[in-house]
């Protein structure tokens, strides 16, 4: 029986998980984008973002647009690697399940 | 790590990327406000053609939709997030705006727009362009489905009657503009309504 798959426990946060995969299709988004896309609060929305970025998944660049503040986010590489990583452990997880169950 | 997560909440997991990467995904249906309100503003076009100062009513009908357009984009505040699929879709619309706008202010200041037809022929068949290229990106059956009914009406335009002609343009209008749009915003609030709370 091959080894299991360890799953990247900052990814497996369902938030973090939800942001990395909005991220994924997105050059680049704003706080309250991810806000309206996930339904999250803002202390728990800028929570799992601060831990994405401390990861090294999430870059964030902070600039002004018409007179506004504006926070944008961005997936790094790394972020897309432990993403990509995550969803093939699942699914190998999965496949297991379904195979002991059968 | 198996003991601990049942099959299901993996399921969940994977269930939950794909909402979430077709959710980022989604660009045209919010858009769907702006189809209702072009279709409007054709139809009140059409209508004052016939009535008094009716030179005036494409320039002046047009312009007050850009600056409608324009100003409720910009009360919405956008998509807030950049796509390059959104970005494709954007420059297509762009691009039509940009051209449609160019080619019939020099057709009437010329004078050589004379032929109603032609001027139903070419317009359906740049909108004809424009949603099937953007459905075609979008994956999305409906807005190709518009696509072929604006080239249908492209095509009739050549062939028909003015009157028939100018009837099949109008009822393209109804059901690419009107439906469509009405549409669009209904599978937006679905979407809205669908869209739960995901916590940590």
């Amino acid at each position: 029986m091959p080894d299991l798959p360890e799953l990247n426990p900052v990814v497996h946060g369902k938030l973090r998980l939800a942001l990395l995969s909005l991220l994924s299709t997105a050059e680049d988004a704003e706080f309250t984008w991810l806000r309206a896309k996930t339904g999250a609060t803002d202390g728990n929305l800028g929570a799992q973002l601060a831990r994405l970025e401390e990861a090294g998944y999430v870059a964030v660049e902070k600039r002004f647009s018409a007179r506004k503040p504006q926070t944008l986010y961005r997936i790094t590489r790394a972020g897309r690697k432990a993403l990509s990583e995550y969803i093939q452990g699942l699914k190998q997880l999965l496949g297991t399940a379904l195979d002991n169950e059968g | 790590m198996l003991e601990e997560t049942s099959r299901q909440d993996l399921k969940e997991r994977l269930a939950l990327i794909e909402t979430m990467m077709a959710e980022g995904r989604q660009t045209t249906q919010r858009w769907g406000w702006s189809f209702l309100l072009w279709g409007v503003a054709y139809y009140i076009a059409i209508a004052w053609t016939d009535a008094p100062h009716g030179k005036w009513a494409w320039p002046i009908t047009m312009g007050a939709a850009v600056l409608l357009s324009f100003i409720i984009a910009s009360r919405s505040g956008g998509d807030k997030s950049r796509t390059t699929m959104s970005r494709a879709v954007g420059s297509i619309w762009l691009a039509f705006g940009m051209t449609a706008f160019l080619l019939f202010v020099s057709l009437g200041i010329s004078g050589r727009l004379t032929d109603l037809r032609v001027f139903i022929a070419v317009v359906a068949a740049m909108l004809g362009m424009a949603n099937g290229a953007s459905g075609y990106l979008l994956g999305w059956r409906v807005q190709m489905g518009c696509a072929v009914i604006w080239w249908i009406t492209a095509v009739s335009a050549c062939f028909l009657s003015v009157s028939r002609a100018g009837i099949i343009f109008l009822i393209a209008i109804f059901f690419c503009q009107i439906v469509f749009g009405v549409y669009g915003m209904l599978e937006q609030h679905r979407t809205r309504i669908r869209r739960k709370a995901i916590h940590a």
